[in-house]
């Protein structure tokens, strides 16, 4: 299942931050119809560099998928960010 | 370290037994300690898998007096057994390149050895390993939840 929801928080030091959500399942739905033109042109491109094109599409997918459940958390003095996938 | 472990451990050191022999009888202590709760063992084997790798940074030195940087880092397993896969599709003379900057540096790794068979084998180890680095203040966890 590919990550549906990103959040991402910032707080600079002694300042009021903010948290933002983004729903990535309507990034998906407006990225799908470029995703479609552009999937035979990929396909193309990766035979000419002699690359399974499904292999790759395989892996691109497992990527998207796998990036559900990131967590990245990062505070010094100065800023906290942080960015989570779920 | 329990009784019978010392005892077999005093017998090894004394000559009274083999170094094989101490194997074994260690090899049995523990499949007996284990065989009691063998099935509950099992199913938390199968359960532990580990589902994300959490590195974790304190870092106390550098500071602007508000505090320690800190950074904390969640990666699932499935991304990188993905960028595993991934590095599988690298062109050869890429992977070489890379290979070659990684020795400059250093790092004695060949890209093109790892493959998703041998993470599979790595994650499984790495379900009970913690590297914890502490050093002039600044800490290093790193570990499988």
């Amino acid at each position: 299942m590919i990550p549906l929801m990103l959040v991402v928080g910032i707080r600079p030091y002694n300042r009021r931050g903010f948290r933002l959500w983004i729903p990535l399942f309507l990034v998906w739905l407006l990225l799908l119809p470029l995703v479609l033109v552009l999937l035979p042109l990929a396909f193309l491109v990766l035979l000419l560099i002699r690359v399974n094109p499904f292999r790759a599409f395989l892996t691109g997918w497992q990527i998207l998928a796998g990036m559900k459940g990131t967590h990245i958390e990062v505070q010094d003095g100065k800023a906290w960010v942080l960015v989570r996938i779920f | 370290m329990n009784e019978e472990r010392r005892r077999i451990l005093e017998m090894l050191s004394t000559g009274k037994i083999t170094t094989e022999e101490a194997d074994r009888l260690l090899a049995a202590l523990g499949s007996q300690q284990m065989g009691g709760s063998a099935a509950a063992t099992s199913e938390s084997a199968v359960k532990a898998a580990p589902k994300y790798l959490r590195v974790m940074v304190e870092d106390h030195r550098e500071g602007t007096g508000k505090g320690p940087t800190q950074v904390n880092v969640r990666v699932p397993m499935q991304l990188l057994r993905a960028g595993v896969r991934l590095a599988g599709l690298i062109p050869q003379s890429a992977l070489n390149q890379a290979n070659e900057a990684m020795h400059e540096k250093g790092v004695l790794l060949d890209l093109g050895q790892i493959k998703p068979e041998n993470l599979e084998e790595l994650v499984n180890e790495l379900r009970d390993l913690t590297v914890d680095v502490d050093d002039n203040g600044t800490k290093v966890k790193v570990y499988c939840e």
